[in-house]
């Protein structure tokens, strides 16, 4: 590879192209510009050809032009001078009398990405949006789009959209679908492309004519309107029934979420949509491309969520095969467990108890938390129940909510093992007979938790613990099974024994939170069998005081020391917490999700990412917009190694250094908010989810915080409900604000007013608000 | 829609890199190498997130295709798009391997000219595609080439173009399924489908007007219906036909059939496109032929042998061959030797793959055929006991498990004087195994 030494090879590609021998030769000229292109496509900088390619443009050979154009693209940012060269040979084929080189040319120079260039652009561009072969057209129209992007965010010409808006009704499909998306980029600012009655109707008279990328694209547009009249509504229902059952799973899943959508108000028809796209969904899950298969998989998912038995008569299609990828089965696994029900119990269990033995030790320890129905998110942290409930029950609530902030869904107590207890732990019991390390490991994790939601099992369990301290060797499964002789020690007969050993090999245990749970175990072990622990636990302590280096641990242990002192009925108190919280996974599930809660989020990236891991991606996404000083390349900045939690770091701290200073206590009168109110204009319109009931007192807090100052507002529960909010930044630059809620809408309207138009702190002031607003709603659910 | 575009060999080189939007960097191109491709673990997602930034790939023997987007995107249509693209480039040039990307290396930046701009997915159909794609290059375009481009974009129908010509209008339709099979060692059947396709090659002059019929069990009773209204004949009907009718779980067509027709009278009615393409694709699950049985013993003697037999039988018609069988019985890990008897084909034990491959050319329907072998084990002092994974399958045999057939391709052109006699039809069924496993 010549990623070194590139020098030599300009030089020498430069000499070739131009020796005059070589012009007069069209397929020797060509083998050379290929071979640019080659170094180009590996990454070496070629940009020291430029000058001798703008000359290779300049020739009758279509392949050649194509590729010069090609290189020109990629390399006028950085010689802008002389790729001005070029716009003469890219202007007269712009008037080719061939259609194919009017477009080759036109597309070109509408990719050259550098400053200056419009001002050449613009003409043969509205030339082309009238041009009678509807390739050029196609380009033409989507060069708008891009000339746009080459001005910043500067004003819309108004005259080209209402120019795009007209060709909405062009004879060529593509070129429709084009506009739309050209239009849609140019009045980003604006909301995006405006799709009113008779563009809707139009789109979707058209729909039949498009090609499936067409298609998806209009379906997607399409969600923005707002039918007048339930009867319309039902009409455009009609309309688009058969894209329900399209070839494409992209359109199916386009169709299905517009449905979604437009019968928000209707959950029989939602219903009934996700009954006949089980079909095309179940196809696409057991189809042979299996991207697609994993895409259809995590939509299953989230259909469950709000159906569960949608797909239990199925069950068994999402037996996982011994050749599929891994990331198909881990999906499989978590869609088996949301299936069981009373019938398939027995083949399901039976089924993952297959999988629990599998050679990747990945997969059968996802098969053995499957049958322990503890939904782990796959990219979290494992912090588990019986971290949290070491030190006292008041506290249990509180790291409750500390842990799951961090790692939202850690469980989804619907699994299987909390109606079928018995099954499960038998199944669990006959694993550990493996003496596998992965799998002991992981199945006494599984009891902790287990123990914990269901107390029924605790008998079987305690049965099945001796043994099993051989085959563990992790951290985790350290913990788990030290926890469990610490709390049911008095069912366990050997427990002492077992908390001896580690006792004896603490100087070479290698985690401290081994340790700390040790010294808790112990202590509680030693509350229920004195006789068999005092002289360990003494050992112990005096082992965490005087040796140990860890400080946390030894805080622990003098911790403990001096509780002993205080007397043995205090260490109860403290101690002695409940050993079980059957409601707490209950607490945690709000049952059935609503279908409107995910509706939007369907056939999108959220349901691939999960929830919890796309709102970190575009939480760190929306600070990146906000912020104006960032280069719009610096996520990939030309040296620095791509890591991603160097960027996450930098890019989350740049809110509060960045634009947005909101002052504190400015409090306006409701007079003057009024008066400004009606002057201004509105700047921003927005509309959240939000549903159900919250305290209004909540939000104003909330909102103090953050320096917005609450005006006015309506009493809670009331109809339309409405507060109005102001907030100033050091600039003095004025925020006015309205929420509105709709009777029966689950969406929150809000419309920003600001003084001075600048769209920067705009941004900035709305994520402030939606970020508040945002966490109100989580509270709340 | 898509940012940029990469192609990479197994080793992680660049063999295509084409960029359509600006907050696509290079260092994209390197990040997908290093976090994906050189990762040491498994491949996790066909979707990654790497600052941001989504990576969708698939791959292809061992080329890595992967679509970059910033944006929120459907994930189903970038994997389709890939998957189109794929298509685009085997119809030109076969497959796809690293030697035939390197070679068609000008051809693909103009397709990926022509099929995305702006990172928008723009006219994919191959047929149509041609038009404007100079393959060999230096061909200058006749003034009815011109003239046609501008009529293929502007004509009605989107996927063919008007004005085509053959001296013989011919047909060809292959029926092509794939069987899937998940068993038991006792022999029941876990889950079985079939996923199949019916893949038509036309040569036929002017606008033709085909309708397409098959032994679709809703078709047939209505038909049925229609005929004798008492129900007793039609019963009679069924039982003297046998299985006769197939139920279909579900399909999908492509563009240029008649959605409308289909709902209404259930009958399949299109235009189809110049060459070939993809006419239907279905599923079914019920009453599948399931053309072989394997039926294993494994027995475990002592800690150091292992004796397996494998018998498999064929269930189908005993005129009819089945070809290119293989049968692959993973041994353990720690297999030292093993002595394979087979009766037909060839049988090999390949220590590399951890499995005896069983090779048979042919076989007839309604033949038994048996392997036996002894598999002898190191002594080792790993606890961990032997997996077992499944012994899989693959075969072809020339008729459809699903159990359809093609009834009547009627060809009608009114403009034209041809009729129906005068299209030459070919029918060609062919089932293979998709995912065909048998626990042991």
């Amino acid at each position: 590879m010549p990623y070194l030494g590139s020098e030599d090879v300009v030089k020498e590609l430069k000499k070739a192209l131009c020796n005059p021998h070589i012009q007069a030769d069209r397929l020797r000229y060509r083998n050379v510009i290929q071979r640019v292109i080659r170094y180009m496509t590996q990454g070496l900088d070629m940009s020291g050809v430029f000058m001798e390619m703008v000359k290779a443009s300049a020739t009758v050979d279509i392949v050649q032009k194509k590729l010069v154009y090609l290189y020109m693209c990629t390399y006028a940012p950085l010689k802008p001078d002389l790729a001005l060269l070029a716009i003469n040979t890219l202007c007269k084929d712009c008037s080719d009398p061939n259609p194919m080189v009017r477009g080759l040319a036109l597309r070109s120079m509408c990719s050259l990405r550098m400053p200056g260039v419009q001002e050449y652009i613009q003409q043969p561009i509205l030339n082309g949006l009238r041009d009678k072969a509807s390739y050029v057209r196609r380009v033409a129209v989507l060069g708008c789009a891009k000339m746009h992007n080459l001005h910043g965010d500067s004003e819309v010409d108004g005259a080209l959209v209402n120019e795009l808006y007209s060709l909405l009704r062009d004879q060529d499909p593509i070129v429709v679908v084009n506009c739309l998306r050209s239009l849609e980029e140019i009045l980003k600012q604006e909301g995006g492309v405006v799709i009113n009655k008779p563009i809707a109707h139009h789109l979707l008279n058209r729909m039949s004519k498009l090609d499936q990328w067409g298609q998806a694209e209009v379906l997607n547009f399409l969600l923005r309107y707002q039918p007048r009249s339930e009867e319309e509504l039902f009409d455009i229902l009609n309309l688009l029934d058969s894209f329900l059952k399209s070839s494409s799973p992209g359109v199916v899943m386009g169709a299905t979420k517009l449905f979604l959508i437009l019968a928000k108000m209707f959950p029989h028809v939602q219903t009934d949509v996700l009954v006949r796209v089980k079909g095309p969904l179940l196809a696409a899950c057991s189809s042979e491309s299996r991207e697609l298969c994993f895409v259809a998989l995590c939509h299953v998912r989230q259909i469950l969520h709000s159906l569960p038995g949608h797909f239990s008569s199925h069950y068994k299609k999402f037996f996982c095969s011994y050749s599929e990828p891994h990331y198909i089965k881990l999906q499989k696994v978590e869609v088996l467990c949301e299936l069981v029900n009373d019938e398939n119990v027995q083949q399901v269990l039976e089924e993952l108890r297959g999988y629990c033995t599998d050679v990747s030790a990945d997969f059968a320890q996802a098969a053995i938390f499957a049958i322990g129905a503890e939904k782990r998110e796959q990219r979290g942290d494992k912090k588990s129940l019986g971290d949290c409930c070491q030190v006292s029950p008041t506290k249990i609530l509180h790291c409750r909510c500390a842990a799951t902030k961090r790692v939202p869904h850690i469980w989804l107590p619907c699994g299987i093992a909390r109606t079928y207890t018995d099954q499960c732990v038998q199944i669990l019991t006959e694993l550990l007979g493996l003496r596998q390390e992965h799998i002991t490991t992981v199945v006494v994790q599984t009891f902790r938790d287990l123990v914990w939601l269901c107390p029924q099992c605790t008998e079987a369990v305690c049965q099945a613990l001796p043994g099993c301290e051989e085959n563990i060797q992790d951290s985790e499964g350290k913990q788990a099974l030290i926890w469990l002789l610490g709390v049911h020690g008095e069912r366990i007969p050997n427990a002492p024994y077992v908390l001896e050993d580690f006792v004896e090999n603490v100087k070479s245990e290698t985690f401290p939170a081994v340790k700390m749970e040790l010294l808790t175990a112990l202590l509680r072990l030693f509350l229920s069998r004195p006789a068999e622990c005092q002289d360990m636990l003494g050992r112990l302590l005096y082992y965490c005081i005087e040796e140990e280096k860890d400080m946390a641990v030894r805080d622990r242990g003098l911790f403990y020391y001096r509780l002993l002192l205080v007397g043995i009925d205090e260490v109860k108190r403290i101690l002695c917490s409940p050993k079980s919280d059957p409601t707490l996974g209950l607490l945690e599930d709000p049952a059935e999700r609503p279908v409107n809660s995910w509706a939007s989020d369907f056939n999108t990236l959220v349901p691939v990412y999960g929830k919890a891991h796309w709102a970190t991606i575009s939480k760190c996404q929306g600070a990146e917009r906000c912020d104006p000083e960032l280069p719009k390349t610096s996520s990939f900045a030309a040296s620095g190694p791509l890591i991603p939690e160097e960027n996450k770091e930098r890019v989350q701290e740049l809110p509060d250094s960045g634009a947005l200073m909101l002052v504190p206590n400015r409090q306006l009168t409701a007079d003057y908010f009024e008066k400004t109110w009606l002057s201004l204009k509105v700047a921003h319109q927005q509309v959240l989810p939000w549903r159900g009931e919250f305290h209004p007192d909540t939000l104003q807090m909330a909102l103090q915080v953050v320096n917005i100052q609450t005006i006015a507002m309506s009493r809670a529960g009331s109809r339309p409900w409405k507060a109005y909010l102001s907030a100033q930044d050091d600039t003095g630059c004025l925020f006015l604000t309205e929420l509105l809620l709709e009777p029966g809408n689950s969406e929150m309207q809000i419309s920003v007013k600001q003084n001075e138009a600048r769209t920067e702190t705009l941004n900035s002031f709305i994520s402030v608000l939606e970020t508040v607003i945002g966490t109100i709603e989580e509270i709340k659910s | 829609m898509i940012g940029g575009l990469f192609i990479y060999n197994h080793k992680g080189e660049v063999l295509i890199s084409r960029v359509y939007r600006d907050d696509i960097g290079r260092n994209a191109v390197d990040a997908f190498r290093v976090n994906v491709i050189h990762a040491r673990q498994q491949v996790r997602s066909p979707v990654t997130n790497i600052a941001r930034t989504s990576f969708f790939h698939v791959k292809r023997s061992n080329i890595w295709l992967a679509a970059v987007t910033k944006q929120n995107v459907n994930a189903a249509m970038v994997f389709e798009f890939l998957y189109k693209m794929c298509d685009v480039m085997a119809a030109y040039f076969g497959k796809i391997s690293e030697e035939n990307i390197k070679n068609n290396f000008v051809l693909i930046y103009e397709l990926l000219d022509e099929i995305l701009d702006f990172g928008y997915p723009q006219n994919s159909e191959t047929g149509a595609l041609k038009t404007f794609i100079t393959q060999q290059g230096i061909k200058s375009q006749t003034k009815e080439e011109q003239s046609q481009i501008t009529s293929q974009v502007t004509g009605q129908i989107g996927w063919r173009r008007e004005g085509i010509k053959y001296r013989r209008n011919e047909l060809f339709l292959d029926v092509l399924e794939s069987v899937n099979l998940l068993m038991s060692p006792q022999g029941q059947v876990l889950s079985a489908h079939v996923s199949g396709r019916v893949v038509m090659k036309s040569y036929l002059s002017g606008m033709p007007e085909c309708k397409f019929g098959m032994n679709d069990k809703i078709v047939i009773e209505k038909q049925g219906k229609g005929t004798a209204d008492e129900t007793s004949k039609r019963c009679l009907r069924q039982e003297s036909c046998g299985k006769q009718s197939i139920a279909i779980d579900d399909c999908t067509f492509h563009q240029c059939v008649r959605l409308s027709k289909f709902d209404s009278e259930r009958s399949i009615s299109f235009i189809p496109p110049d060459g070939e393409f993809e006419l239907m694709r279905y599923r079914t699950t019920k009453d599948i032929i399931l053309p072989f049985r394997v039926i294993p013993l494994v027995r475990e003697v002592g800690r150091t042998k292992l004796e397996v037999k494998v018998v498999i039988k064929s269930n189908f018609k005993p005129s009819l061959l089945a070809q290119k069988i293989e049968v692959r019985i993973p041994t353990p890990l720690n297999t030292s030797g093993v002595q394979v008897i087979c009766m037909k084909g060839k049988a090999k034990y390949k220590a590399s793959e951890n499995a005896i491959v069983w090779k048979i050319k042919r076989m007839a329907g309604m033949k038994e055929s048996q392997i036996s072998a002894e598999i002898e084990l190191l002594p080792t002092n790993d606890k961990k006991k032997w997996a077992r994974p499944p012994i899989s399958m693959n075969f072809e045999v020339p008729f459809a498990p699903s159990g359809l057939k093609v009834r009547y391709l009627k060809v009608f052109e009114p403009k034209l004087n041809y009729s129906d006699h005068d299209v030459i039809k070919w029918v060609r069924y062919i089932g293979r195994s998709g995912i065909y496993e048998t626990r042991c």
